[in-house]
């Protein structure tokens, strides 16, 4: 069979203006597709993101803006296979300009001591964690962050809250590594307690973050802390990390089905492109589809020729198309996004070779009855054809 | 004994077209000999086509008897006799019929293709078919490269690299110049005298019909017996 593969390549280019926009059309509807896979490969099939897989977030049944008594900590500490547990408090607020997107970056007010025990993905020196345990309005940034933002240690940084009503005055005496590349500031919590003044809601948390001690300790843990609080006044619902991120996702709706109906609108574009092209295609070429017959070739021979030549040019259009989603997914990665899939959004192997096989499919299927006909047309019907 | 590469007898080719009950061949009996040039001569319509369509088993008969090289081509799947085609004929079209995006070379290799043969072998095969015809020096050219008499060259040239046992022509001179017929035609007698290829030639034009060694005339579907020619027949100066 692979001595029909030269001259499969020959007909699939043999009408080059035709099959340059045929593959330039595949390519912009894979690289849309690619994108999506990615996309979709990112928000819900993709493993953990380093030091997620031990960390549970635990949040008020009812909803994440309900508040939980921080109280719950010292509880959620003493439950056996809790490595550490601290408070993860999103503080909002806004950093000199709000309308300046570039100002736009995650604030948490979280527990010094704690918190490279709960997070130990984050990498900082050792006088640099000293630090930042000792000054109460000490804060710590992820090196993308300072690096953004121009910051040094030392710097200066001020919030005006909107969630609180408080306005932290923070140094910087830390920057952190993070193998997430999340673009984050923490501050103390006591600190934030400190501005609040005394009052109840100093002594409501948003959530918690748990290390577990292994694996297996995860879903136990979880559903110890839910039942421990299932009659309290604040429920709680604890998942893992990655499953609480996903939830600021199904904000904008039911993205899964969103991302499966642009796939199939996408799918169907190639299929009626490639359709198209291989039907015209092949209807130029009965009579030469009869000399081949006439010579010998037998319908099957036929028939895999005119499939593979379709696969050709669907391959070609979705590897043009995997190129350009490379390109989007990486401009995609530099905007500003509170999706952390986003950050480390690209065309991974799997993507690449599942976004080909679609393409190769699609090519194929979309020629499938074109080719049968023409593979089943007689010699004779097939010559007189005037083409 | 000579054998016989071609035996009909009785060979009826009947169809419907538009409602209308066509008989486009009718009892046609006819012998062709190993090494035999012959010509089928007849006007337009008379079945000259039909009969040598069903030679190459392009078409099956309604009724009657054919065996082609010793094989009833009616007991014959579809695949085996596109192997059988291969193996054995050679055909030759009047609109030359080459794959216009393939070389030269390349359209003489693609019934070497169904063969076992390697690449090489192929091209070899291919060139020295080439050669044969005087192409020797247009081994790379596309059709579109080459003038009618010389696309009609290469056409024989892929019709004899696999050897075959019998050439089928249908007007192979019809879209030529009186030259580059007068080429096709002479390389078609030499290779039937020096290479002793049994050809059946479809013509209706009886210049073209004189370089065979044995002319049966068709008329309305009918193979007229062997010396007989129609009635309105008549033969031009050559």
């Amino acid at each position: 069979m692979f001595r029909y593969v030269p001259l499969m390549l020959k007909n699939a280019l043999r009408n080059r203006r035709r099959s340059t926009l045929t593959i330039l059309s595949i390519a912009a509807s894979l690289c849309l597709l690619g994108v999506m896979f990615a996309l979709y490969r990112g928000l819900f099939l993709a493993p953990p993101k380093p030091g997620q897989e031990l960390r549970l977030v635990a949040r008020h049944k009812v909803s994440m803006t309900q508040p939980l008594p921080v109280s719950y900590e010292a509880r959620i500490r003493q439950l056996p296979g809790v490595r550490e547990a601290m408070v993860w408090q999103w503080f909002g607020g806004v950093y000199k300009d709000a309308r300046d997107r570039r100002n736009f970056f995650a604030r948490f007010c979280i527990e010094p001591d704690k918190l490279f025990r709960v997070r130990p993905e984050l990498e900082m020196p050792d006088e640099q964690k000293r630090a930042f345990e000792r000054l109460r309005t000490g804060a710590v940034a992820s090196s993308d962050l300072a690096e953004r933002m121009g910051w040094k240690i030392g710097e200066r940084i001020f919030l005006t809250g909107d969630i609180y009503p408080v306005n932290p005055e923070l140094t910087l005496v830390g920057i952190f590594k993070d193998p997430n590349t999340n673009e984050t500031l923490f501050f103390s919590y006591f600190y934030l307690r400190e501005l609040l003044g005394a009052g109840p809601r100093g002594d409501m948390v948003g959530t918690f973050q748990i290390q577990a001690e292994n694996a297996e300790a995860v879903p136990r843990l979880a559903k110890a802390i839910d039942t421990m609080f299932e009659n309290s006044t604040a429920p709680t619902k604890t998942e893992t990390e990655q499953a609480f991120a996903l939830q600021f996702v199904s904000f904008l709706g039911n993205i899964k089905l969103y991302l499966m109906i642009i796939c199939a609108a996408v799918t169907f574009t190639i299929l009626l492109v490639s359709a198209n092209t291989m039907a015209m295609s092949v209807r130029e070429r009965v009579r030469e589809i009869g000399i081949l017959k006439t010579l010998g070739y037998t319908p099957g021979a036929i028939l895999f020729m005119i499939l593979g030549e379709a696969g050709v040019i669907a391959l070609m259009g979705g590897a043009l198309g995997l190129l350009l989603a490379s390109g989007m997914t990486a401009a995609l990665r530099q905007g500003p996004t509170f999706v952390g899939a986003m950050r480390t959004l690209s065309i991974t192997p799997d993507v690449g070779a599942l976004s080909l096989a679609l393409a190769f499919l699609i090519g194929v299927g979309s020629s499938l009855i074109p080719a049968w006909n023409a593979a089943r047309t007689s010699i004779l019907e097939a010559l007189r054809d005037s083409g | 004994m000579t054998e016989t590469v071609i035996q009909t007898r009785d060979l009826t080719k009947e169809f419907i077209r538009d409602e209308f009950h066509v008989v486009a061949l009718k009892d046609a009996n006819l012998e062709v000999r190993k090494g035999e040039f012959v010509a089928l001569m007849g006007p337009s319509g008379s079945g000259k086509s039909t009969l040598l369509h069903l030679i190459a088993a392009m078409d099956r008969p309604t009724d009657g008897e054919i065996l082609v090289l010793g094989e009833n081509l009616r007991s014959l799947s579809d695949r085996a006799i596109a192997r059988w085609r291969n193996e054995h004929i050679g055909f030759v079209f009047q609109s030359f019929n080459l794959i216009p995006v393939l070389t030269a070379i390349e359209n003489v290799e693609l019934p070497l293709k169904l063969t076992a043969l390697k690449k090489k072998e192929r091209m070899e095969h291919a060139a020295t078919a080439l050669k044969l015809v005087g192409l020797g020096d247009r081994l790379g050219h596309l059709p579109r490269q080459l003038s009618g008499g010389q696309e009609q060259r290469v056409a024989i040239a892929r019709a004899i690299v696999t050897d075959p046992d019998l050439i089928l022509a249908d007007e192979p001179t019809g879209n030529l110049d009186a030259q580059s017929a007068q080429e096709i035609l002479t390389l078609l007698g030499r290779l039937n005298k020096e290479f002793g290829k049994t050809i059946l030639l479809v013509t209706h034009d009886p210049h073209a019909a004189r370089f065979a060694s044995r002319i049966r005339h068709l008329e309305k579907g009918e193979l007229l017996p062997e010396g007989q020619v129609p009635a309105d027949y008549t033969v031009a100066p050559m």
